[in-house]
């Protein structure tokens, strides 16, 4: 039993492709192994055929996944759930980001200050215009914290805080963070760890396949309110939004280095600032990002020359 | 005579405010230093992993540093800001610690200004308002280009960087 639901897991991790598949591997892993132990009592020895048992998530979702005995080792994809492979499309990207994001405006509203959030819009949307990514509709906001972060949700929704952006210097940093954060959305991480959350929800869930409305199957797959916020990305995932940020802000014709003079001012907060504990704990170390990019950046920004705007960039009263 | 002395003493002040603006930092890889902010520049000398440096002025991708007894220009990105060492967390907190206890009016400072935390973000219930007010400051394509060009800026054709090459091929799944 044990080896045939490492195949069925190596299988589904085989099929779901790429990145996502092998980031993925030790989650699936631990939730097999939860699903083992569970039914361990029950189970038939490991030569035997699976009875077909209802009611026992493995052995559910396995014949949920091949209803004819023969092809056991094959899955039908399309019985596994909500978008588990390919992509999402457009639309589902969209309301999942709409939905992620009204809840974390349910925790932290807008900033009242039309002026701002319009600026930070027309900027942001400049940098997106580089990113090649030109089906999603972007939005930008301030959020109302002194917190220092920054949040980017699918589908093109971007925020940065109060207590980041009063930290800035000039446009140029501004482009960088929001770069950063729109480099998330064009290489869809979020979405990437939604997969496969709900791949290994599939292995329990596949085969209740209830009528559910759909925007509690949205809220299903993203967690409690706003927490995939908190829960963050992996540190490769954040080094890559560095690397790929930096070069969307230059694109947009501002200089290369407003993202590294916004992570070496964090760098030089104190390690015990409570605006800073939420942006530490979700992202590696501002030094060790720098380090990273450094060894990415080397000598192939020398030659950019780009622009600071200073002189325009709008303060928060 | 005195319109001279008046713009010398001028310079003599400006010269003092650059010279005493000095802010540490350490030195995230073995480094060249550069007579000018620029690697085609006289070699200057050269730093290592590690090293605490003065960083006394930056220009563009580059910040003038002093290390020991030589000064010269190096790369921003290899130097972090801030006295906490090499690594991220491991220094640094000791640094903070130690200043939290040190200076007891720095912790109510930071302590009045709360961030978020997992709860309020695991709480949080959606709010409809708050998202129609942010999908009604969407702009077009056509206002940011307008935006951009009203400060001169062009979109320019920089090359993605490359990925980084796998630095351990031990075990890829252990990410997280």
């Amino acid at each position: 039993m044990k080896m045939k639901l490492i195949v069925l897991a190596v299988s589904l991790v085989a099929f779901s492709g790429g990145a996502a598949g092998i980031d993925f591997g030790k989650l699936l892993e631990e939730r097999i192994n939860q699903e083992l132990n569970k039914d361990k009592p029950k189970q038939p020895a490991p030569a035997e055929q699976p009875a077909p048992t209802p009611g026992q998530a493995p052995a559910a979702a396995q014949s949920a996944a091949a209803p004819p005995p023969p092809a056991k080792q094959k899955i039908d994809a399309r019985q596994l759930g909500f978008a588990l492979f390919g992509d999402y499309s457009l639309e589902e990207e969209t309301r999942i980001g709409r939905q992620i994001s009204g809840n974390l405006l349910g925790a932290v509203p807008l900033v009242r200050d039309d002026k701002l959030q319009r600026y930070v819009n027309l900027v942001g949307n400049w940098v997106a215009l580089q990113s090649g990514r030109k089906d999603v509709t972007w939005h930008f906001g301030v959020l109302d914290t002194e917190d220092i972060n920054a949040f980017a949700a699918p589908g093109g929704y971007i925020f940065v805080t109060k207590g980041l952006y009063r930290r800035l210097n000039n446009e140029a940093e501004l482009a960088g963070v929001l770069a950063h954060e729109i480099a998330h959305v064009t290489q869809k991480h979020h979405l990437k760890v939604l997969k496969q959350s709900s791949l290994i929800g599939a292995l329990g869930q596949a085969a209740s396949n209830k009528a559910k409305d759909s925007d509690q199957v949205v809220q299903n797959l993203i967690g409690n309110g706003a927490e995939i916020m908190a829960r963050g990305l992996d540190k490769n995932a954040e080094f890559q939004a560095d690397r790929v940020g930096i070069v969307y802000a230059a694109r947009a014709g501002y200089t290369p280095w407003g993202l590294p003079e916004v992570l070496q001012d964090m760098a030089g907060l104190p390690a015990k600032d409570s605006r800073t504990s939420l942006l530490l704990k979700t992202h590696p170390h501002p030094a060790d990002r720098l380090a990273a990019l450094g060894d990415a950046v080397g000598g192939r920004l020398d030659t950019v020359r780009g622009k600071e705007v200073a002189d325009r960039f709008y303060r928060i009263r | 005579m005195k319109t001279f002395l008046i713009p010398a003493a001028a310079l003599m002040l400006c010269v003092t405010a650059a010279s005493a603006w000095a802010a540490p930092g350490t030195v995230l890889r073995n480094e060249k230093l550069y007579s000018q902010p620029s690697a085609n520049a006289k070699l200057a000398g050269t730093v290592a992993k590690g090293a605490s440096v003065n960083i006394h002025a930056k220009q563009g991708g580059w910040l003038r540093v002093t290390s020991g007894k030589t000064t010269g220009w190096i790369r921003l990105l290899s130097v972090r800001a801030g006295a906490g060492g090499l690594g991220g967390a491991g220094l640094g907190d000791v640094v903070g610690a130690a200043t939290t206890r040190s200076d007891p009016s720095r912790v109510v400072a930071v302590a009045g200004l709360r961030g978020l935390n997992d709860e309020d973000l695991k709480q949080a219930k959606f709010n409809a308002d708050e998202l129609g007010r942010l999908e009604a400051l969407k702009v077009t394509a056509s206002q940011a280009r307008s935006h951009a060009g009203q400060s001169g800026l062009v979109a320019v054709n920089v090359p993605a960087l490359p990925e980084p090459k796998p630095a351990q091929p031990a075990s890829s799944w252990e990410s997280n």
